[in-house]
């Protein structure tokens, strides 16, 4: 009896340990999923890609852009699409990236140069987006940026 | 047997707390709670419902910590005068919430007034028994503002 007593917790004690391990594991390669889903989502962007868009946005997307307004993801798509938002070239930096369970949550700059209804303009973004892990990817479903002052001539 | 209750509460405890994170309503009650406290100053308050690994990023794009954030409210360096907000949309996924709203704000900054319209988004999590505040990343909606 006194071997099972020390066996049994410290069995769970290992198993604990093991679970632990895949979990962090599972968290880096989780982090890296969603690093990589970034970067992705603005080349899908700049390239029109709807396809890929598709993928990884959300379907409860709310995509609040620099001016205030709200676009869905169908709406997002569509204008992406039909060229009336014409994303030209975006050179986003990640600052931050953190996880919350199944909630991604990226912090970062992006430069911008982006034609609207034919108004070509190009400025830098802050940027924060929220993505969630369903069906085994990472998709969007919140974006929120504001634009930063332009940079003092030098 | 009796060995191995307190192990066995040890791996239900994230179960039981997630149990009573409760709903949407005290989402917004912690969003409310940290705007007022924001407006009166509640340093104690702001302690407890800001998450100690709060990203705090401000319409003109720069973030703070949570030191950071309270040490300006209470060194007086941000004074608010005014907060009118409106939750519009909470999301919850297990012991996380992600909110979106708008915020009207009248205050100093370094003395200067500043009168705002915001639209916010905002990421919280449920630790130790409530709401903190995560992410806070705001967009002003008024072209005027400086």
């Amino acid at each position: 009896m006194k071997t099972r007593r020390t066996t049994l917790p410290a069995a769970l004690i290992v198993l604990a340990a093991l679970l632990s391990g895949t979990c962090l594991a599972k968290d880096n390669s989780r982090e890296a999923a969603l690093r990589a889903a970034e970067i992705a989502r603005f080349e899908a962007n700049v390239n029109a890609d709807a396809a890929a868009l598709e993928r990884l946005l959300d379907a409860g997307l709310e995509y609040s852009h620099s001016n205030g307004k709200l676009d869905g993801k169908s709406s997002f798509i569509a204008s992406v699409k039909d060229g009336s938002l014409d994303y030209l070239s975006t050179e986003p930096t990640i600052q931050g990236l953190r996880i919350f369970g199944d909630v991604g949550v990226i912090r970062g700059l992006a430069k911008v140069r982006v034609s609207m209804d034919g108004k070509t303009s190009e400025f830098t973004i802050g940027y924060s987006d929220v993505w969630l892990w369903k069906d085994g990817r990472w998709q969007m479903t919140e974006w929120r940026s504001t634009r930063l002052p332009d940079a003092p001539p030098k | 047997m009796e060995n191995l209750l307190p192990l066995a509460a040890l791996l239900l405890a994230p179960f039981a707390q997630a149990a009573g994170r409760g709903d949407e309503a005290a989402v917004r009650a912690a969003i409310e709670a940290r705007f007022g406290a924001a407006l009166h100053a509640d340093i104690p308050a702001l302690e407890r419902l800001l998450a100690d690994d709060l990203d705090y990023c401000s319409y003109l794009g720069t973030c703070q910590t949570k030191g950071q954030y309270i040490g300006d409210i209470e060194s007086g360096v941000l004074k608010y005068q005014a907060i009118t907000s409106k939750t519009d949309k909470v999301k919850l996924f297990a012991d996380t919430a992600v909110a979106l709203g708008r915020v009207d704000v009248t205050a100093t900054r370094n003395g200067e007034p500043r009168s705002l319209h915001i639209a916010w988004t905002a990421v919280l999590a449920w630790r130790a028994g409530r709401w903190q505040l995560t992410t806070w990343s705001s967009t002003s909606i008024d072209p005027e503002a400086k």
